[in-house]
């Protein structure tokens, strides 16, 4: 971007110059005001914005059992701005007490984060000491050697910090598949978001409703088991402005169901929980591209035959416009992701606390096993940052217990089996139970380096079928050229 | 610009000196024109010549057997056989002449206009700063809730007046162009506006005497006097637009993200997906570089049209 923007200006400058001349005496000082005023406007508008804000405490102190090798060092970490992000922030503090180590803790949202952490590693600069990335680009990153191996951390029981940490506590396939690759550990579990169906409760118990739906399509209403139901309930609750919902008059329309559309990460992933639970996938069994396989495109056409009786708008939706229709109440059921269940519970920003419910991604047919689609991130350490030991202490508290139920608490997701398993978390938060359900039924997307150009040219077409510019055998048929093309080189995919 | 100033000043005073006191102004503007020049090299050159040589590679941050080989022109062989980039240059293309035309037009008559008030002038010229000073990504979030399918204002104002934006104006290829169009026309035709009537307020007064003197009406004083006697000062307004209108990025990338499909996919869009998305820095620094050569070329065709009947004045 940079280099482009002087290339415009270099331009820009070479041709005015000429007209300079004229200009002079006859608008000059008037023209070049309004120039002037417009080149302060363009670089305001380009100026930073992060500020990322740093704790400060008391003097350490010498307690329950954590090293004091680091204390007066300070550490700089990234992560996605995520409800996880933001109460480890506010711990921070504690951490400063246990170690006497200052960490400043900066929040991006996701591309951004992504660019930031690349480009320090490719400057080799230890900008961040640790970061929490995602994992699709856990092989990406541990291939080019940006990550430090904690191997021996993993294996050998660590030492310096305090007994609420334990490795053991770790959810295994939760922490193997966000840090590990090729049998070498690169981090530890910093977020995990699950894909779940959210539905609304409250719709689905009233008895009016029940027997509405039970006499159009012959079954009993209740939260979807297949995708046929999902759909069928979909329809349903699809009501004008003025029509009756549950006994009430609708002012404003009510819509089934709401998905992600836009051309964006978010559409790609949505669309993986379709297409895998009707046997289709990105790979086929040999790992070479299958994106127009045909179970892929009878996903991509169940998505589309859903779209009716979706919000309009939903062709620039992300899940964050998923997130707002569903805490606004204006949409009866989504499969989105399960760390967003703590905005549904927020009394402060949503309209439907207490009449959500939450369950497992629906099937093809009823009793198959449910795949749904898994999301984390892992906190790594950087290989080129000065002070690695200090950084695995980091690690270690932000798995700590405590820390960990303060997730939990606060609307964040944990990674310890012990805080999923806290029977007072589990009667306090509606959608916690199912949190752990969906995680041991849950499928990691491929963690290869090319997965963002993957992602890039799936989101395209998946985004031309869904605003209605293409079908879907002639998008996917169009992306799988694009694949193979991106591919060439690296196939057969063997270890994703 | 500060450069061309000292060396317009330069030449008016050169007549007059003497031999020691020419050499002492060749090493004051050297002095003076030093610093800047350097930052241009550092800012322009060096990158040109890094994005020159990233081209002729194969480099990625990201991928494992990507190390940065020398591969020579085939990133610009992709180049030419990119049909996602073709779509994107037709899009860049319509962008640009349509936002840029626009705002011509409707900045020249409302700069008309505006120089015509007396008592209000100086609050509707600071109002119409407004669009111009609010950031482009601003810009962007703002339209995003005016344009939304469901309570977005615009989406009620349009229905309201039987233009019924089916799923919102956002959601199919040609309105989102539309939006956006509409959108940067909204932010920058207040630009062209100021210059013109930063232009008029220069312009001599005896043109227009002499015509209202030999009986021309409004029209043709406009027309035939005051147009062409703007000119330099619109040429200059065009061709900062359309430079600036090819590196459209902010508002795209907040309201459509390039979509639906492709549809709204400008150049910097493109190149960012292919840069900062996908990681292909080569291949990005080749886009980059074509870019740059075609729109240098645009620049001077630009130039000689706008420029072509400046000898008739």
């Amino acid at each position: 971007m940079s280099t482009e923007h002087s290339y415009i200006s270099a331009v820009n400058e070479s041709q005015n110059g000429d007209f300079m001349s004229n200009l002079r005496k006859k608008a000059f000082p008037a023209t070049i005001s309004v120039v002037a005023v417009s080149l302060l406007v363009a670089s305001c508008s380009s100026s930073g914005k992060d500020s990322a804000s740093s704790s400060s405490t008391g003097a350490s102190t010498e307690a329950s059992g954590w090293s004091q090798e680091c204390s007066g060092k300070s550490l700089n970490a990234i992560a996605e701005a995520t409800a996880n992000s933001q109460i480890i922030e506010k711990l921070l503090p504690d951490f400063k007490a246990k170690t006497g180590i200052d960490v400043t803790l900066e929040q991006a949202p996701y591309d951004s984060l992504v660019q930031k952490a690349v480009l320090d590693f490719n400057g080799n600069k230890g900008t961040y000491d640790v970061l929490s990335i995602p994992y699709e680009y856990l092989g990406a990153f541990a291939e080019k050697n940006y990550l430090a191996n904690i191997d021996d951390m993993v294996n050998t029981p660590p030492t310096g910090v305090g007994p609420d940490f334990s490795t053991a506590d770790i959810i295994p396939s939760l922490w193997k598949l966000s840090s590990n690759w090729k049998d070498h550990w690169y981090g530890m579990p910093s977020n995990s978001a699950v894909m779940m169906m959210f539905y609304r409760k409250d719709l689905m118990e009233n008895p009016e409703e029940q027997a509405a739906f039970k006499a159009k399509y012959g079954y009993d209403l209740g939260p979807a088991k297949t995708w046929q139901q999902y759909k069928d309930t979909a329809e349903f609750f699809t009501r004008p402005a003025g029509a009756t919902l549950a006994g009430q008059k609708l002012t404003e329309p009510f819509y089934g169901v709401t998905l992600a559309g836009k051309r964006h990460i978010a559409t790609v992933l949505e669309w993986m929980n379709y297409a895998w639970s009707d046997g289709g996938d990105l790979f086929n069994k040999e790992g070479y591209p299958a994106l127009n396989s045909p179970a892929n495109i009878s996903a991509l056409e169940y998505e589309k035959s859903l779209t009716p009786f979706a919000p309009p708008g939903f062709t620039s939706a992300t899940w964050d416009e998923t997130t707002a229709a569903l805490q606004q109440g204006t949409a009866a059921e989504a499969i989105t992701w399960g760390d967003t269940a703590g905005a549904m519970e927020d009394k402060a920003a949503s309209k439907v606390v207490g009449k959500m419910g939450y369950a497992s991604i629906p099937t093809a047919k009823e009793g198959e096993a449910t795949q749904a689609h898994l999301g984390s991130w892992t906190w790594a350490v950087n290989n080129a940052g000065p002070n690695q030991n200090c950084t695995r202490l980091f690690m270690a508290w932000a798995l700590s217990k405590p820390v960990q139920m303060d997730l939990a608490k606060g609307g964040g997701l944990p990674s310890l089996t012990s805080t999923f398993n806290d029977p007072e978390l589990i009667s306090s938060l509606p959608y916690w139970n199912q949190e752990l359900v969906s995680l041991n039924e849950a499928r990691p997307r491929p963690r290869i380096p090319q997965w963002s150009g993957i992602s890039d040219i799936v989101s395209l077409e998946l985004s031309r079928v869904l605003s209605g510019q293409a079908s879907p055998q002639e998008a996917l048929d169009e992306g799988q050229t694009k694949f193979e093309e991106l591919m060439k080189g690296a196939l057969p995919v063997t270890y994703q | 610009m500060p450069a061309t100033v000292s060396g317009g000043r330069k030449s008016e005073t050169s007549g007059l000196a003497a031999g020691s006191q020419r050499r002492k102004g060749r090493w004051e503007s050297a002095a003076f024109q030093g610093p800047s020049l350097l930052v241009l090299v550092l800012i322009v050159v060096f990158p040109l010549i890094y994005s020159a040589t990233l081209s002729l590679q194969s480099y990625s941050p990201v991928l494992p057997d990507r190390t940065g080989q020398w591969i020579g022109l085939e990133n610009f062989r992709r180049v030419l056989h990119d049909r996602d980039f073709f779509n994107v240059i037709i899009v860049t293309l319509v962008f640009v002449i349509c936002a840029v035309t626009i705002e011509t037009i409707l900045g020249t008559v409302v700069g008309i206009i505006l120089h015509r008030l007396v008592r209000l002038r100086r609050a509707v010229t600071s109002l119409l700063l407004l669009p111009m000073i609010t950031t482009p990504l601003i810009v962007g979030l703002m339209f995003n809730f005016a344009f939304n399918a469901q309570f977005g204002y615009l989406t009620w104002v349009m229905s309201k007046i039987g233009l019924d934006p089916n799923g919102g104006v956002l959601n199919s290829g040609i309105t989102a162009l539309a939006a956006l169009i509409f959108v940067d026309v909204w932010e920058w035709f207040p630009f062209i506006a100021l210059m013109v009537v930063a232009g008029l307020s220069a312009l001599p007064l005896s043109p227009f005497e002499a015509a209202s003197i030999d009986g021309a009406s409004t029209f043709q004083t406009y027309r035939y006097i005051m147009l062409p006697m703007l000119k330099p000062v619109l040429v200059v307004a065009i061709l900062f637009r359309a430079t600036e209108a090819v590196r459209e990025f902010d508002k795209v990338f907040i309201l459509t993200g390039g979509g639906p499909g492709s549809a709204t996919t400008v150049n910097d869009l493109y190149q960012y997906r292919v840069s900062f998305l996908n990681w292909d820095l080569s291949y990005g620094a080749a886009l980059g570089l074509v870019t740059f050569v075609v729109v240098l070329a645009l620049c001077g065709v630009l130039y000689r049209v706008l420029t072509r009947n400046e000898a008739q004045l």
